[in-house]
């Protein structure tokens, strides 16, 4: 029943109700399956069998696995893994001059926190009024003196 | 005395033991019930039986399981169900 180029019905787990194709059996219990599935190795128990076949050879590639399911009117949608987003990573004044300039398109120089002198110039002076010493304290100063 | 609404058994309560080594009694809301699978009514594995509140910060994966029918029939249903429809087609 379970034999190469089989057309069967996954139902066990995250690929069940999809339909793939029987590729090489492997023992009296499990086969490798490719087709909507992922290509994997299976327990002929979690396979529903259909009536049709493909013809395919023991162990065939995913690419010709493809072919024969659109034969059978059945598009692969080819699962992309996702690309990793490129963000803007703030690097150092001094490291970013080490940098080459496609480089540094992408990235931004870290806002400085030395550069406070801006706003601590327009702060106003004002003096401070000293506090009137203690008269003991005063008189030890002067003793001194 | 608690406040009216707290009076009723809406509310589980929850002995809790202060820092003044006081024990107070706590309100919580209930939790819900098990979930169970639509055809069989076997509760279903993989389900957390948590609150609302609790389950919006939950990741997808964790609220049932990566499956056809994951969540509202159990896998022997959800199995017979698939064979079910692959045979009358």
């Amino acid at each position: 029943m379970i034999d190469v180029g089989r057309l069967c019905v996954k139902i066990a787990g995250r690929d069940a109700g999809k339909k793939c194709v029987v590729i090489e059996v492997l023992d009296n219990k499990f086969v490798l399956i490719d087709g909507e599935t992922r290509r994997r190795k299976c327990n002929i128990i979690h396979l529903e069998p259909l009536d049709e076949t493909i013809s395919v050879e023991k162990g065939v590639s995913h690419i010709a696995v493809v072919d024969a399911f659109k034969k059978l009117g059945i598009e692969l949608v080819e699962q992309k893994s996702k690309k990793k987003t490129v963000r803007p990573r703030t690097l150092r004044r001094s490291k970013l001059a080490e940098k080459p300039a496609e480089l540094k398109a992408t990235l931004v120089p870290k806002p400085s926190t030395k550069d406070v002198t801006s706003v601590v110039a327009n702060v106003e002076k004002s003096p401070v009024a000293k506090k009137p010493r203690k008269k003991s304290v005063e008189k030890a100063v002067e003793e001194k003196k | 005395m608690v406040e009216g609404k707290l009076r009723s058994r809406t509310f589980r309560r929850i002995k809790v033991k202060t820092p003044g080594a006081r024990v107070t009694v706590h309100y919580r809301r209930r939790k819900p019930n098990f979930a169970e699978c639509g055809n069989c009514g076997v509760r279903l594995k993989a389900v957390p039986r948590a609150l609302p509140f609790e389950l919006k910060n939950m990741p997808k994966s964790a609220k049932r399981p990566e499956r056809p029918f994951g969540g509202v029939l159990c896998s022997a249903c959800m199995r017979a169900e698939i064979v079910a429809r692959v045979r009358n087609d």
